[in-house]
């Protein structure tokens, strides 16, 4: 699974490893500094024709999804016989289809996510409330801002979110992939990001090329915002001084992207059983609790609040809260739905030939 | 011999006398110059790596304090957390292996080369050194495929691609080895009626002990240093110290365990550096 | 070694008692296992990317002989190409005058000598990775040289910046300390009396320089040059870690295309690989032809 997050390495170390051991199944965490990596080792297996691949459960949502299942590179149709699916709602859409690509059983929820721009109130007093009203601060403040260039995930969930607000929200993208809307509506997106292009950090001539670049600008006070998909990493990150102390959520009053992220297990992989095994412990209440703890993780669970046992209701009931970031039902409040996955790929090429290489 | 002797020799040894104190006077001037240029190129060398000594220190450094605002260790014990020890594990077993396969491959292909010089000669050394000339992501890109296909294990994979990117090292230190010993002392020996025992431990490993040292030391390092074929072909079964420095280098508010692992990949090679040293100077002076 | 050197003496006495000593080890035999292994990786591997490249491997669909991978990112395979060769000839230019400068200084000994010794070799074994990572701590936007200058936001665009200085520097780092070992070690093994001799005769200083050191150090200087410029025009890490997204140099374009999740992307990636690997054996070539017409080499 990507390495790069201390606290979800940290989690799965000490709380998922020794309870898969308690099952009696040896679970390795592999560290790649970008779930493509691991992608990548599947697809190179699959070329080969092999069946004793050696990755067994990997981390992923979105377009990786999505290019794995068209490549045939996951195992399917296996969530159903898994104990715990039992306590996810089985009518969730962010649980049915993952950026528009059917779900299918090949791969099992494991936590929610809500893409989260951040800010430094310290020096940006009056917040504004809009994704439009951000773009019209930017301007307003040359050299204060910038994303991740896409395919950077961060980067290009910001360049989706441009879109909705351009375009007057998300019901007026559709969620499905169609190149007559991708032709009507991306104009309008282009234009937008070619006018904030010289207001940006470095007027725009480049771009940090990861989320971590973003927040090594943030943290380093060259930029006033930054942003994630993963919101927990806040808590942490304004605790050890690595942030500046009044960092805080920046609310939108049309909310913004949520998705899901799954565990897949390769169709290559030679110990589907175990690999099962772990996915149905990582959605138990327990270890969804755990890994909720702002503390600890974090990361928002996939289970309904609903099915909850009295037990489990406790265990949730008891997590502490977090200085930076709010709950994720405040978080989650007007959640816009992913596009498909057919989306971002089209996207990020169009971002790369028209906003970085065109002049 | 292209080494010229500087033209108008008489004319400068008519003025020998002026000559002389210019020599004396540049020498002065020689030691500034040559001490400056050391503390320049020392400061070259050694200034990228204050950071890393630094933040390994630093608890807390936010930006823009000049100087950790706290010091401890708490950026050790999140390395140890984070697989430090497996991954040092790894790297030093990785290094060990491809020097453990390339040191006596390049011994005797550099054997080959220097005693037998034969209508192939030629082409071996330059396939011998064409891993030179391809860079390990190409041959990764075409090899990944095959070493899967042909289901080798990912840890003898990652082995056998940087043992062939150490060859060309192994092979050259041997071979200047060689061609400054002559093998009429082995040839003699086998004369005098040396067994075979005694001719490579008497007579063969005292003369290349310090080469062979060298080309051992190399293909560690090839080894010890590989980011992209332990990922590549490794498909993260083998964790390595590079892999780690990556995988941290890439989330955000990692600076310090960067800084942990990148010392610790500085360790062992340093150890090996000082050992070969020592051992170098005793036989040296055992020798004289 | 053991296996191949006993056969190598039992040949040896079997023959010791006939007239001639020639045959005491069996020849070119020797190199036959370096030689299957280095077939099976560089000739293996290039089969195999140039297989690839040309659509006959498709991770879905059938095989099909096609040069679309080639194609397929026409102008910016060219910038890529033009920026990754102006970032390896920078560096290795850089890194072989510091290096040569280091290794002089080395051949002074004394206590100069020794410190610069010391201090070049701790930067050859370190990773790349780490070297990247240590110049990003040293000179980013918030790295330490900005914080110790308090520069803020007047701090020059090192890491990212449109000269890719950062990256250069890293690469003549590392590569300097490599030349300068690798010269020195050279100059060791020459006669060090060419230097005395020209010196005692009366030869200055930059003479010297010229019409000595440098024409014995020029073929160590000029291999290890080349393997460190063939090394950074093919090395991925550090321009990843320390570039900015746009242009790439081919090797970071590759591993993109690589990585990427369209499944037309990895002809792509494979048709870059082809092209760099195709300019770095030009390179190597190049130097070799140098060398040839270097009267000191062999």
């Amino acid at each position: 699974m990507y390495g790069g997050d201390t606290q979800g390495n940290a989690y799965v170390d000490d709380y998922l490893v020794p309870a898969a051991a308690k099952e009696g199944v040896t679970l390795k965490r592999v560290p790649v500094a970008d779930t493509k990596d691991a992608l990548n080792r599947v697809l190179t297996e699959k070329q080969s024709g092999t069946t004793a691949g050696q990755v067994d459960l990997v981390w992923v949502n979105g377009d990786n999804f999505g290019t794995g299942k068209a490549a045939g590179a996951w195992a399917c149709g296996w969530t159903s016989l898994l104990p715990n699916m039992g306590v996810t709602n089985p009518s969730d859409p962010l649980l049915s289809e993952d950026f528009g690509t059917p779900v299918d059983g090949c791969e099992a929820p494991w936590s929610k996510a809500q893409f989260t721009i951040a800010y430094n109130s310290a020096a940006v007093p009056g917040p504004p409330k809009t994704l439009a009203g951000l773009l019209d601060w930017v301007k307003e403040h040359p050299g204060r801002f910038t994303y991740p260039a896409p395919p950077d995930f961060t980067g290009s969930v910001l360049t989706r979110e441009v879109l909705y607000s351009v375009s007057g929200g998300y019901t007026n993208v559709p969620l499905a992939f169609d190149q007559g809307a991708f032709d009507r509506l991306t104009p309008a997106l282009v234009t937008e990001l070619q006018d904030l292009k010289p207001s940006l950090w470095r007027e725009g001539s480049t771009y940090p090329k990861s989320s971590r670049e973003l927040n090594a600008l943030y943290a380093g006070g060259q930029v006033d915002f930054t942003m994630t998909y993963g919101p927990a990493e806040l808590t942490k990150l304004v605790t050890d001084g690595t942030f500046p102390a009044a960092t805080k959520v920046l609310a939108l009053d049309e909310g913004t992207v949520g998705n899901a992220s799954f565990l897949a297990i390769p169709s290559t992989s030679g110990h589907r059983s175990a690999a099962m095994v772990v996915a149905n412990l990582a959605l138990s209440e327990e270890q969804q609790a755990r890994k909720a703890d702002p503390g600890i993780w974090g990361q928002f669970p996939v289970l309904n609040p609903g099915a909850l046992s009295p037990e489990g209701r406790a265990l949730f009931g008891r997590l502490p809260s977090s200085p930076v970031v709010p709950g994720y039902e405040v978080l989650s409040k007007n959640a816009n739905p992913e596009l498909a996955a057919a989306w971002v790929p089209a996207l990020d090429e169009l971002w790369r030939r028209q906003i970085l290489a065109g002049k | 011999m292209a080494v010229t002797l500087p033209p108008g020799l008489s004319q400068q040894a008519s003025r020998k006398g002026a000559a002389q104190n210019g020599l004396a006077r540049s020498r002065a001037g020689g030691r500034i110059l040559r001490t400056a240029t050391a503390a320049a190129l020392a400061v070259w060398f050694v200034l990228p790596l204050l950071p890393l000594g630094l933040w390994v220190f630093a608890d807390r450094w936010s930006y823009p304090a000049p100087l950790p605002q706290h010091w401890g260790l708490d950026n050790v014990e999140s390395a140890l957390a984070r697989g430090a020890a497996t991954g040092f594990a790894g790297s030093l077993g990785l290094g060990l292996m491809v020097s453990a396969v390339a040191t006596p491959l390049g011994v005797l292909a550099a054997r080959s080369l220097a005693f037998h010089p034969s209508r192939w000669s030629a082409a071996v050394s330059a396939l011998l050194f064409a891993p030179l000339a391809l860079p390990a992501f190409v041959a990764v890109f075409g090899l990944n495929v095959l070493l899967v296909r042909l289901q080798v294990p990912s840890t003898a994979g990652v082995v056998l691609v940087l043992t062939a990117y150490a060859l060309p090292y192994t092979t050259y230190v041997m071979r200047l080895a060689y061609a400054a010993h002559h093998i009429g002392f082995e040839e003699e020996a086998c004369t005098l009626g040396a067994t075979r025992g005694q001719v490579l431990f008497r007579v063969q490993l005292p003369l290349i002990a310090p080469a062979l040292a060298r080309a051992a030391f190399l293909a560690f390092l090839v080894g010890w240093t590989d980011y992209l074929v332990t990922l590549l072909v490794g498909g993260g079964s083998l964790v390595t110290v590079p892999l780690l420095v990556a995988s941290a280098a890439s989330g955000t508010g990692n600076d310090g365990i960067v800084a942990v692992l990148s010392l610790i990949a500085l360790v062992p090679p340093l150890a090996l550096l000082l050992l070969m040293g020592m051992t170098g100077r005793r036989h040296r002076g055992g020798r004289t | 070694m053991p296996e191949s050197e006993v056969l190598a003496t039992r040949s040896g006495q079997r023959t010791a008692a006939g007239p001639s000593l020639k045959p005491c080890m069996p020849g070119v035999l020797l190199a036959v296992p370096a030689v299957v292994l280095v077939t099976v990786v560089v000739g293996g591997g290039s089969a195999m990317v140039a297989a690839q490249s040309l659509g006959l491997m498709p991770l879905v669909g059938r095989p099909e002989l096609s040069a679309a991978a080639y194609t397929a990112h026409g102008g910016d395979l060219l910038v890529g190409a033009g920026l990754s060769l102006a970032i390896a000839g920078t560096s290795t230019l850089l890194a072989c005058l510091v290096g040569f400068t280091a290794a002089l200084i080395i051949m002074q000994g004394r206590w100069c000598g020794k410190l610069v010794a010391a201090m070049s070799t701790l930067s050859v074994p370190l990773p790349h990775i780490v070297g990247a990572a240590a110049t990003g701590l040293l000179l980013a936007d918030s790295g330490l040289l900005a914080r110790v200058f308090g520069a803020a936001e007047g701090w020059p665009a090192i890491v990212g910046g449109p000269w890719w200085v950062a990256v250069i520097f890293e690469y003549a780092w590392k590569e300097s300390a490599f030349v300068g070992l690798v010269v020195a070690g050279t100059l060791a093994t020459r006669p060090v009396d060419y230097e005395e001799t020209a010196a005692l005769l009366g030869a200055g200083r930059l003479r010297r320089l010229r019409h000595v050191l440098l024409p014995l150090s020029l073929p160590a200087l000029m291999i290890s040059g080349t393997i460190a410029f063939i090394y950074s025009f093919g090395s991925y890490e550090v321009a990843w870690l320390l570039g900015r997204p746009y242009p790439e140099p081919l090797p970071v374009m590759a591993l993109r295309l690589y990585n990427s999740v369209s499944l037309t992307s990895r002809p792509e990636a494979a048709a870059i690989g082809v092209i760099t690997a195709a300019v770095s054996l030009g390179a190597a070539l190049v130097a070799l032809a140098f060398l040839r017409k270097i009267p000191l080499w062999r």
